[in-house]
């Protein structure tokens, strides 16, 4: 076990080695004017410079909490309304062709009518996100509800279960793997509406910092942005939410293999 | 909830809907009641149609698009774009996939990089390709193939690697050469793998070539979009949306939903067939 592990980074260091060792020889190889692509320590010492002025963290800070903001709004808004829709099954009927194509538009689409309704800023781009987690949020919790099983139904109801009773021990639950199954995703979907809307309509963050770098052409600081933005996503989908599945879903023997 | 259940074919009452019709003209009810409210609450709030368009502004620039022959030729150029991009980076994933997968070294060796590459959105490479390749298709198509390679790949070398060894090895005994374990075992095997990758490619694709045309085209949906919040006819953007949302569906609904079921069902089913014997 112990050496397979050891071969599995080892092989799996490889390809990043072989990136790197690339990048150093390529200009020797080709021809290409200077600033498309900057040596690696153009890219390290910017990397450090942004440290040293708290410039990285503060950018980095802002897109997280932007990203918070908006899934706490999103979820917190989705899941009572979600729930509301779908304790009536007429209503869900009525809301479900709507809800699925609100949330097929949900996310980047908003960014140029957000930038008319919230200006550049936090507003616009919590708007976006907030947005993108909310119409995935109560799609599928209203999905997750209508798949609780009938059974399962008329057992609590016939215990005399209604109102809260129904909801906490019922429907919150019987909806919680479809609501957890449906949040990567849509976390996911926000995290490109977040970059997204940051370069467009942001005025900080990790998309303000590398569209902003395009105009003055320093592929170092588009290049930093993009490690970035692609190490806090592997961090926040292993650390999050990968744990989350495992203790939730996993735990009660929900996962679908 | 007694319509639930529905073993009273032959008892069912003439006049009544089926249960299809029924759900069908309730979600047709639920987007009428919300265009209703849209249009009762635009001069209740009381803004100027450039900051809050109410349905009947839509509906008018809508025609007036359709008039002026802008509308089609942006839908067939968005299509395009998306068709080229999910067309390119599926055919590169699965090859590549299939490839990687049959190897345990390999498979070892690229799955850390191929993860990071995904986690790395497509939308964070937008700038750099404009440095690289200008403002142009050419750099939405690039985003679009990068977004669509990877899910792809990485769930086909998935299923490969986990395509059962004793089926291999029964395809060998009977005398089986490479081209029939690949036939009988690999592709099947890694057919849901292609699948899923491609269902979860195929969304964030989208949203990928609205964003590229924001940022990189002339025109195509997502441009129409930008461009109309842009020079302030917002009623021009809101078209753009929902045609945008009437593409995703038709491309879920007739593309993604069919092959899925003509593939995974089938091919499952021999797979099926094969674990029980």
């Amino acid at each position: 076990m112990k050496a397979s592990r050891r071969e599995a980074i080892v092989l799996g260091a490889l390809p990043f080695v072989a990136i790197v060792v690339a990048w150093a020889v390529l200009p020797h190889v080709i021809n290409y004017p200077a600033y498309m692509l900057p040596p690696i320590s153009a890219v390290l010492r910017f990397a450090w410079e942004s440290i040293q002025d708290g410039s990285l963290v503060r950018n980095i800070a802002a897109s997280l909490a932007r990203l918070a903001a908006g899934f706490a709004i999103g979820m917190g808004l989705a899941i009572p309304l979600g729930l509301a829709i779908a304790m009536n099954r007429h209503i869900a009927d009525l809301f479900r062709p709507l809800l699925s194509f609100l949330q097929a538009i949900a996310g980047i689409a908003w960014v140029p009518l957000t930038i008319i309704w919230f200006g550049i800023g936090n507003g616009s781009v919590i708007f976006v996100i907030a947005n993108t987690i909310f119409f995935a949020a109560l799609y599928n919790t209203v999905l997750g509800v209508e798949t609780i099983p009938l059974a399962l139904h008329r057992a609590v109801r016939s215990h005399g279960g209604h109102g809260i009773k129904l909801v906490t021990q019922l429907l919150l639950p019987g909806a919680l793997m479809q609501i957890l199954l449906g949040m990567r995703t849509s976390v996911a979907y926000g995290w490109r509406a977040l970059v997204a809307s940051e370069m467009i309509a942001g005025s900080s963050g990790l998309g303000y910092m590398t569209m902003e770098a395009v105009q003055w052409q320093r592929v170092e600081v588009i290049i930093l942005g993009m490690i970035v933005i692609g190490v806090l996503w592997v961090i926040m989908d292993r650390a999050l939410f990968a744990t989350l599945e495992r203790r939730t879903i996993g735990r009660w023997g929900l996962m679908q293999r | 909830m007694t319509s639930v259940v529905t073993g009273d074919a032959g008892f069912a009452r003439p006049w009544r809907l089926s249960r299809r019709a029924a759900r069908t003209l309730k979600g047709v009810t639920g987007i009428v009641l919300m265009l209703v409210a849209w249009q009762v609450s635009v001069p209740i709030i009381g803004m100027s149609s450039y900051f809050y368009p109410a349905p009947l502004d839509v509906w008018a620039a809508f025609v007036d698009l359709v008039r002026k022959g802008v509308l089609p030729i942006y839908i067939a150029d968005s299509l395009g774009r998306y068709g080229a991009g999910v067309g390119i980076g599926a055919a590169l994933g699965i090859v590549f996939g299939i490839a990687i997968g049959l190897s345990r070294r390999t498979s070892l060796a690229f799955s850390p990089l191929f993860k990071f590459l995904f986690a790395l959105v497509e939308v964070a490479w937008i700038p750099i390709f404009v440095v690289w390749f200008g403002y142009g298709v050419k750099t939405i198509v690039l985003a679009l193939i990068y977004v669509v390679f990877f899910p792809v790949m990485y769930n086909t070398l998935l299923s490969v690697r986990t395509a059962p060894a004793v089926l291999v090895n029964a395809v060998r005994s009977l005398g089986g050469g490479r081209i029939a374990v690949m036939r009988y075992v690999i592709l099947p095997s890694a057919l849901p793998g292609m699948i899923t990758g491609l269902r979860l490619a195929a969304g964030f694709a989208f949203r990928g070539l609205v964003f590229g045309e924001f940022i990189a085209a002339k025109t195509g949906v997502g441009y129409l979009i930008f461009e109309g919040a842009q020079s302030q006819q917002t009623s021009r953007s809101i078209v753009g949306m929902i045609i945008m949302g009437l593409m995703w569906l038709a491309i879920d609904q007739f593309y993604l939903r069919p092959f899925e079921r003509a593939t995974v069902q089938r091919w499952g089913l021999i797979v099926d067939a094969a674990d029980r014997r």
